[in-house]
């Protein structure tokens, strides 16, 4: 009897340390967070906390040097930008009241919103956007932007908040890249004394501003009382991340959350008809389909590519893989855009002239290609739809499932011969088309062709819209014609809500803004 | 007793310095490259490579390991490449909840194995034993993702009882997160416990065939006396080696528990970190956990002398 006390003492005082240590090590977490945390597990009724269910955890918190699409997410109500979009993708005035361009198109003269300070108490002004705009150019900083500002030559401080922004040549899309994380100003004080750190306690101009983050956990906002516009009626916004999407919408239902964002597809349906909950939906601005290598058999062949293109039927993939939560694509530009062109039209599905085709270039019997997809439900079964589909004109089609980080570097490293990925889309038709289909593109594997890159320099470089629209219609038709990436569907996009939430705008860019949100 | 545990020590830095070897270098032979994946598909060549120089990813992989472990034995296990966080204060933060689930989940295993283990050795062949040995056949068997996402089913969707995840500190609100606890708990326990049945059943089988239960019986001993005052004591000594052995199976299982659960502990920040090549977050995390199991064990073994004093640690004598 003796031993056995023996032993449970042991075990007890065992467990007993370790808890112990458990409670020790991070008693630092500030007082704060801790009402926070309580309230976010939804026992409190106050109204004025909005808790957001987020896809993923926001890597970090600095614009100029985010690349995950979730930290915009979050950017959104913290900082400011010159200019943002509405739902027509118009441009419409942030951080800059007005903005002129000059008539070749390569200057832009900002006028900025006066009496806008930052978290901290730093003025915003001209300096402060120069600043910002240096700082993500500079190559020593290593910024991701640093792409997209390509373009600027010199900026000029003209006066206290006047700027002007000088281009090497005429770039179109300047503004929309203005309106996502390269327009979002930070601190320059809080820059220059945080440094590094600058990417876990950021500050910024926005609606909200930074409480705390605990990674994978939480990421708290609570209302700018000195903010430069109206008032936001939220006094506090929590973001959970939840990568499960199953787990993201039973928090939903369960009341824990009072928004969500990236319904699955496989959802939709269900939540149209929930009752309490609202269901929005917006196009996206992206492309989703097949990238091809077109450097090595057989998507060098152009035939070959024309033919996998036309044995695709998009219709069937969006109602039965994607559950009608998307629609077909004929190209780049999705129908949201004002570049959007209805006479270029989504491909229908043609087996016999697939086969002509590839008989045309020497392959009467088919051909069979690799292709690679993500490890989600969805993709093995767009795949497998595919590889059917496929089959019927002789193409032998394997799937190899590879996890995103590895597939990247495969296509890097032209290791693939096509690969099921799309394109979340940019404001600016240039920023879908150009990456995509320009010789130097970002995303172009190995597709070079001097018309194209002639057609979409002149539509980058051009300031009429129309112009430029006709520019994108003529690349378009020269896409379909030769099937450098095979375009599937266009991505829509839900999110769901508690239906006592008001105020919630759904955009194109997928972003969640709480500016003007509130609960009744 | 005291070479003993300096010769266990002196394996277990041995066991260590193999675990970093093999930890820093499956990190870096997996495909995939962090400069890559934090600036996205947009980025140009010069700003990879400019990255890449800056991480230091570019000097030769013995090097980078030289520098890495060098810094640990300093206490510094790099900064994450996402945020420049430094990787040591990022596992502290979740140590503790891990450490929480750990400690919860093995209370509920011992909950239901002692008593089960005992009843299905003692009544042997009734209908209890195979209540009890169906029940550890099933707690193996079921998959925890497929445990997890049924348990939030019935009691977080259908019933309402629990929250269905998520986790909040117990110096916070100490109510909910009990509550949190419980779910997450339960799938791993229910594996634990079904483990330990199946193994205190047949070490308190075997230990009451023994000579000394004879005799205890002879001397007119109860049955509750000799089992409770005689053969437990000795059955559970294997079992106490096992539970120190199933940390290392707890770890693969919080893995998944802590994703379904949305609990932010050592194993979701590990599966975040791969699936972002966050490499320094990677070896930090793993060789944390690889230090939990050979400590543990370690303890195990001196609390092995201690229980039975037929083991002999010097070993020979």
């Amino acid at each position: 009897m003796r031993g056995t006390f023996k032993l449970c003492f042991l075990l007890a005082v065992t467990l007993m340390l370790i808890s112990a240590c458990g409670q020790a090590a991070p008693t630092e977490s500030p007082s704060e967070g801790e009402q926070e945390a309580s309230e976010s597990a939804g026992q409190s009724a106050d109204k004025t906390t909005l808790v957001v269910g987020l896809d993923d955890d926001p890597p970090q918190l600095d614009p100029h040097f985010s690349t995950a699409a979730v930290d915009r997410q979050v950017y959104q109500n913290l900082y400011d930008k010159l200019v943002d979009i509405d739902e027509q993708l118009n441009f419409v005035p942030q951080l800059a009241e007005d903005w002129e361009i000059s008539d070749d198109g390569t200057v832009y003269t900002f006028y900025l919103r006066q009496g806008v300070t930052f978290h901290d108490g730093t003025p915003f002004n001209a300096e402060a956007v120069k600043f910002n705009i240096e700082r993500m150019m500079d190559p020593n900083n290593g910024s991701p932007r640093a792409a997209e500002l390509q373009s600027i030559d010199t900026i000029e401080v003209i006066d206290e908040h006047t700027l002007e922004v000088h281009l090497k040549e005429p770039f179109s899309p300047f503004l929309a890249v203005l309106s996502d994380r390269a327009g979002m100003m930070v601190s320059p004080t809080a820059i220059e004394e945080k440094g590094e750190d600058f990417r876990n306690s950021p500050v910024g101009t926005g609606p909200f501003k930074f409480v705390e983050r605990v990674r994978q956990d939480r990421l708290v906002l609570e209302r700018n009382e000195d903010y430069w516009g109206e008032q936001p009626q939220l006094e506090k916004i929590i973001y959970r991340p939840y990568s499960d999407e199953n787990v993201r919408l039973t928090n939903l239902l369960s009341g824990e959350l009072d928004i969500i964002n990236k319904v699955p597809p496989k959802d939709v349906e269900r939540l149209r008809n929930e009752s309490g909950i609202v269901l929005s939906e917006s196009g996206a601005l992206g492309f989703q389909g097949l990238y091809l290598n077109n450097k090595d058999f057989p998507f060098n062949v152009k035939e070959l590519r024309n033919a996998l293109d036309l044995v695709i039927d998009r219709e069937a993939i969006v109602n039965v893989a994607l559950r009608d939560a998307a629609i077909p694509s004929a190209g780049a530009i999705p129908p949201g855009s004002w570049a959007y062109d209805e006479s270029i039209q989504v491909k229908e599905r043609d087996v016999e002239a697939a086969k002509r085709l590839m008989a045309e270039a020497g392959y009467p019997d088919g051909f069979s290609f690799t292709l690679k997809i993500n490890p989600r439900p969805v993709e093995e079964q767009i795949g497998q739809m595919i590889q059917s589909m496929a089959a019927e004109a002789g193409i032998d089609v394997e799937l190899e499932i590879v996890e995103f980080g590895t597939l990247i570097d495969q296509l890097d490293n032209f290791e693939f011969e096509a690969a099921r990925l799309g394109w979340s889309g940019r404001v600016d038709p240039d920023g879908n088309m150009h990456p995509l289909l320009h010789s130097n593109g970002s995303i172009n594997y190995g597709y070079s062709n001097p018309e194209m890159d002639e057609l979409l320099d002149r539509a980058r470089a051009e300031t009429d819209p129309e112009v430029r629209k006709e520019l994108y219609r003529q690349a378009a038709e020269l896409a379909q014609e030769e099937s450098p990436y095979i375009f599937i569907y266009h991505e829509l996009d839900f999110t769901a809500y508690k239906d006592n939430l008001k105020g919630f705008r759904h955009l194109p860019d997928t972003m969640m803004r709480f500016h003007d949100v509130y609960f009744e | 007793m005291i070479v003993f545990i300096l010769r266990r020590l002196g394996l277990m830095l041995v066991i260590l310095f193999l675990v970093s070897v093999i930890v820093f270098s499956l990190v870096h032979l997996t495909p995939g490259d962090p400069a890559r994946m934090m600036l996205g598909q947009e980025a140009t060549p010069e700003a990879l490579e400019a990255l890449r120089e800056q991480l230091g990813l570019n000097l030769p992989l013995y090097i980078q390991y030289f520098n890495w472990l060098t810094g640990i034995l300093q206490g510094d296990f790099g900064v994450s490449l996402k945020d420049n966080t430094p990787v040591l204060s990022i596992l502290l933060e979740k140590l503790p909840v891990t450490i929480q689930l750990t400690v919860f989940s093995f209370i509920i295993a011992l909950l239901i194995a002692i008593p089960a283990g005992i009843i299905s050795a003692v009544r042997k062949g009734t209908k209890w034993d195979y209540v009890g040995t169906m029940f550890s056949l099933g707690g193996v068997s079921i998959p925890p993702f497929f445990l997890g996402i049924l348990l939030i089913f019935i009691f977080a969707v259908s019933l309402g009882w629990l929250p269905p995840s998520g986790y909040v500190e117990p110096w916070v609100d100490f109510k909910q997160s009990m509550l949190l606890m419980i779910l997450p708990a339960l799938t791993i326990g229910v594996r634990l416990s079904a483990e330990l049945t199946r193994m205190l059943r047949s070490s308190l089988l075997e230990v009451l065939q023994a000579d000394y239960i004879r005799t205890a019986y002879a001397k007119g001993v109860m049955e509750k006396g000799v089992i409770f005052g005689h053969a437990l004591k000795n059955a559970l000594i294997p079992v106490v080696t096992v539970s120190g052995l199933q940390l290392a199976t707890f770890f693969g299982g919080a893995v998944i528990t802590e994703t379904i659960f949305a609990v932010p502990g050592l194993g979701r920040l590990i599966v975040d970190a791969i699936l972002t090549r966050d490499f320094p977050v990677v070896q930090g995390a793993v060789l944390f956990m690889a230090v939990a199991v050979v400590v543990v064990n370690f303890i195990i073994d001196i609390l092995y002398s201690i229980l039975d004093p037929r083991i002999k640690l010097t070993g020979g004598q």
